[in-house]
């Protein structure tokens, strides 16, 4: 065993052990399992289940390549051991749970889901290494990774970013489609990589945009279709302060962020042993770790149909219902919204000073200037879908929505930081801390949900449901007295209470429901 | 290091010095406690004389036995499973006391060999109720026997189930069957009998010993005492109740759950979930002709003697041919054997 092989060596499995199912078998082939494992034994092991060996990619990336002993993804069966230290009482909590390092969990998921990942953090701390890494892991050798990824810079054409038309076909070619195209190699990578995007010139982020959004790229009438792949960004700053700023359209097309925090000098000693044996992580990935094309094809397939428990949906509908109202933004009710006021381009501080009733302090839409896209949601449930495979678990649960969101939602929910709740008595640090802040809103979220007992309470999820079963063989008598239930419970909600976001969704649901049952009544009474 | 051990072994740690130094290098990354003292200690203890034993027999193939060796006994090193910090003493019984008896087979497939012997003594040492003593005796008795490592194996599998590991039972007798009559019965010590007999007799009751045959099975008896209070070394933190879900016994204790595996040779537990042992609890109910009342059990009309001072029945359930007893005034569980029909 050489010293390559010291830097190969993989997790045995069960990294994160489940109570076994009963009834059980005990094979007495297993005596020879154990501590020594022989050389052989991995390539003639049967095929390893892709959750195991997702995890087993994620803790030798953290034991061996990315030196990030920070587990902020954390997990708890049980009350953890939590400790306050210092004077302004920061607490230190010890996970009683498997618990992880966002750094490292983060860019694994985008990549078994093949979505868009941003490392930010400042310069030399492995964002680059790290979106490497993702790309070895592939399948594709360190040196096409490194050939393949873009640097970004203030000269970047799109040429460079796409490629060029064939110098002889462009003085010899009569028409615009015998023009043949030189594409850039990166394209057909299954693992893209763009460093320091936000050094990119605006009009070459646009291009960039249309294969990111869109995977495919243009040049003079001429597509090239991208494969499925995942994307791994890194930006100094991700507030777009790099040479150029960052379009809108491009930060939005980014699926999480991911910080690169700082190094622990305590672990200098591993950093040492690289330099005294030449070794670099991304040229030793142990190939047992690499996933074929096919194998993350099954792995998107095996992570989008986790299921997600209508309980915990129904917290992330009441939490995501509480940022898009905006009671003073327009007279007609579906118009209530950020949007509208966004789009009018009034200034936001006049718009809020307006909005009264409410306590701004405790409505947890008045911390943000936005509410969340589509686009964010499906994000937010894949991401909670997948963090729940990753863990092992066979539905999503609470608590993996709740760690994977901050990372989902950081650049997505724009803070307000004029509003009350950032004075408050230890609240300035949020103005800081999106990841933090993003975490305490979903708990409070879930808390007001408990508080308005609305698992056992939630006269709009009886009425949905009982849409949800269809309108057919629904009696004329039935379609009115459904109508005169949601007209009560309307005219319930409007003696004197505010109007918050959650509200505000239940309602407009209200008038949908009432909408369809109009017209399916209307539609009865003609026949 | 070269100073204090065989001519043989020695010309080897030579010629290989470079690639040696740099295993050892390698090793020293993934263990960096590693004590190079006490690795040169098992390499003269227990490297050499294997070595020499192979080079009795099989001359030309020491270099490699003698590679593989050294690579295992730096990962044995680095785990402390070998050497003055083992956790056990029995991985390094095991190479010490088996492996030279064995040296054509390890001559032949020295990796898969030593790694077996180390991995299953490393089993059994660390499994609860297993006596991996037994079983490094019984290998190092048996194992010159075996004319392929196939063979050496699968005796393995069978002299484990037969030092305690109860729960390899039906696997481990599915196995006999692939070896000579007469290694297997030398195994489960019954030399004079016949497998086929003895083999359909062990499948239909556990606690039938090939070895001691003339114990009666028409009678419901104490058979075994298992489990102990944590503090001595078991697994419980309270006095236990047991119960049956799907034909296996599940003991809770101190909201901890554990799957009881016994036979004749021993008993191990598992670690079980709560749903089992509700489950189990749910469908709690002795089989008819067994009942508890206090502190008696009654089997087919007949009582069962229990311990002096085993008091009152705190739960009891069945299977066909095992009724689990637990008490009050007991950390164990009382296994009783029920007679086989």
């Amino acid at each position: 065993m050489g010293l390559r092989d010291a830097f190969q060596r993989v997790s045995q499995s069960p990294t994160n052990p489940h109570a076994a199912a009963a009834p059980r078998t005990f094979d007495v082939a297993d005596l020879y399992r154990g501590p020594v494992s022989p050389a052989d034994e991995q390539s003639a092991a049967p095929a390893t289940p892709l959750d195991e060996k997702l995890r087993q990619a994620y803790f030798w990336i953290v034991n061996t390549a990315i030196i990030s002993p920070h587990y902020d993804v954390e997990f708890n069966q049980g009350p953890p051991q939590s400790f306050v230290l210092g004077d302004v009482k920061s607490r230190l909590t010890l996970p009683s749970a498997q618990s992880y390092s966002s750094y490292v969990l983060l860019p694994l998921l985008t990549f078994a889901t093949r979505r868009k990942c941003l490392f930010v953090g400042g310069p030399g701390r492995g964002k680059t290494a790290s979106a490497i890494l993702m790309g070895v892991l592939s399948g594709a050798s360190v040196r096409d990774v490194r050939r393949a990824m873009q640097h970004g810079h203030p000269q970047m054409t799109v040429a460079d970013l796409l490629g060029n038309p064939l110098p002889a076909d462009l003085v010899s070619a009569q028409r615009i489609e015998d023009i043949r195209i030189s594409w850039r190699s990166w394209l057909g990578m299954r693992v893209k990589i763009i460093d320091e995007y936000n050094r990119i010139p605006t009009r070459t982020q646009s291009a960039l945009l249309t294969v990111m959004g869109d995977n495919y790229a243009e040049i003079l009438n001429h597509i090239y279709e991208c494969p499925d792949s995942a994307w791994f960004l890194t930006a100094n700053d991700e507030q777009g302060g790099g040479t150029y700023q960052v379009i809108e359209a491009l930060r939005d097309r980014i699926d999480v962020i991911v910080q690169a925090l700082a190094f622990n000098p305590r672990f200098l000693s591993e950093l040492l042993v690289r330099i005294e044996q030449s070794v670099r992580p991304e040229e030793v990935v142990p190939r047992q770790i690499i996933f074929t094309e096919a194998e993350v094809d099954r792995l998107q397939g095996e992570i989008h149909g986790v299921p997600l428990p209508p309980e915990v949906r129904r917290r992330l509908e009441f939490f995501a219902s509480q940022f898009e109202f905006f009671e003073g933004a327009a007279e007609q009710f579906e118009y209530k919204t950020k949007d509208t006021a966004r789009l009018a381009g009034v200034e936001w501080a006049g718009l809020t000073a307006q909005d009264t009733g409410r306590d701004r302090l405790k409505d947890l839409g008045c911390q943000t200037r936005n509410g969340l896209s589509v686009r964010v949601l499906m994000t937010l449930l894949v991401y909670a879908k997948a963090l729940a495979y990753f863990r092992g678990n066979r539905i999503v649960e609470l608590d993996d929505v709740r760690q994977i969101l901050p990372f989902v939602l950081r650049d997505k929910l724009v803070p307000d930081s004029d509003a009350p709740f950032f004075d408050a008595p230890g609240n300035a640090k949020y103005r800081v801390d999106r990841v933090g802040w993003l975490r305490q809103m979903f708990d409070l979220s879930c808390a007001e949900y408990d508080r308005l007992n609305l698992d056992a309470e939630d006269p709009v999820a009886a009425l949905a449901a009982e849409f949800r079963q269809g309108l057919d063989g629904v009696s004329r008598t039935d379609a009115r007295a459904r109508l005169v239930k949601i007209e009560r419970l309307i005219a319930e909600w409007s003696k004197g209470r505010k109007l918050y976001g959650n509200l505000y969704d239940d309602l407009l649901s209200l008038k949908y429901m009432h909408q369809r049952y109009t017209n399916y009544l209307r539609w009865l009474e003609t026949q | 290091m070269s100073a204090a051990v065989s001519p043989t072994l020695s010309a080897v740690l030579r010629a290989e010095r470079h690639q040696l130094n740099e295993r050892f290098a390698a090793a020293r990354v993934r263990h960096p406690d590693l004590d190079a003292e006490a690795f040169a200690g098992f390499i003269r203890g227990a490297v050499d004389p294997l070595v020499g034993a192979v080079a009795r027999t099989r001359f030309e193939r020491v270099a490699d036995v003698t590679l593989a060796a050294y690579d295992i006994a730096l990962e044995l090193i680095g785990q402390k499973l070998v050497g003055r910090s083992a956790r056990t003493p029995h991985v390094g019984g095991a190479w010490r006391r088996i492996l030279p008896e064995v040296a054509p087979l390890i001559a032949a497939a020295p990796e898969r060999m030593i790694t077996a012997v180390c991995n299953a003594s490393h089993h059994l040492s660390s499994t609860t109720g297993a006596r991996p003593g037994a079983w490094i005796e019984l290998m190092a008795r048996l194992g010159g026997q075996c004319t392929d490592s196939s063979m050496f194996l699968t005796l393995g599998q069978v002299a484990a189930w037969r030092a305690g590991m109860a729960h390899f039972r039906e696997s481990a007798i599915a196995a006999a069957d692939k070896l000579p009559e007469p290694l297997v019965l030398a195994a489960i010590e019954a030399p004079k009998a016949r497998w086929a007999e003895v083999r359909d007799r062990l499948r239909s009751d556990p606690w039938y010993d090939p070895a001691a045959p003339n114990e009666t099975s028409a009678t419901a008896r104490v058979v075994a005492r298992v489990g102990a209070f944590r503090g001595f070394g078991g697994f419980f933190i309270e006095p236990p109740t047991a119960a049956m879900a799907d034909g296996q016994i599940i003991v809770g204790s101190g909201g901890e759950w554990w799957l009881l595996s016994a036979d004749a040779f021993g008993a191990t537990f598992h670690r079980a979930t709560r749903e089992e042992f509700d489950r189990g609890r749910a469908a709690s109910g002795l089989p008819e002709g067994i009942s508890v009342r206090g502190a008696t059990a009654m089997v087919r009309g007949c009582s069962v003697s229990l311990p002096d001072a085993f008091g009152e029945v705190t739960s009891a359930c069945a299977s066909r041919t095992t009724l689990a007893l637990t008490s009050a005034h007991t950390h164990a569980v009382l296994l009783v054997a029920l007679p086989v029909a």
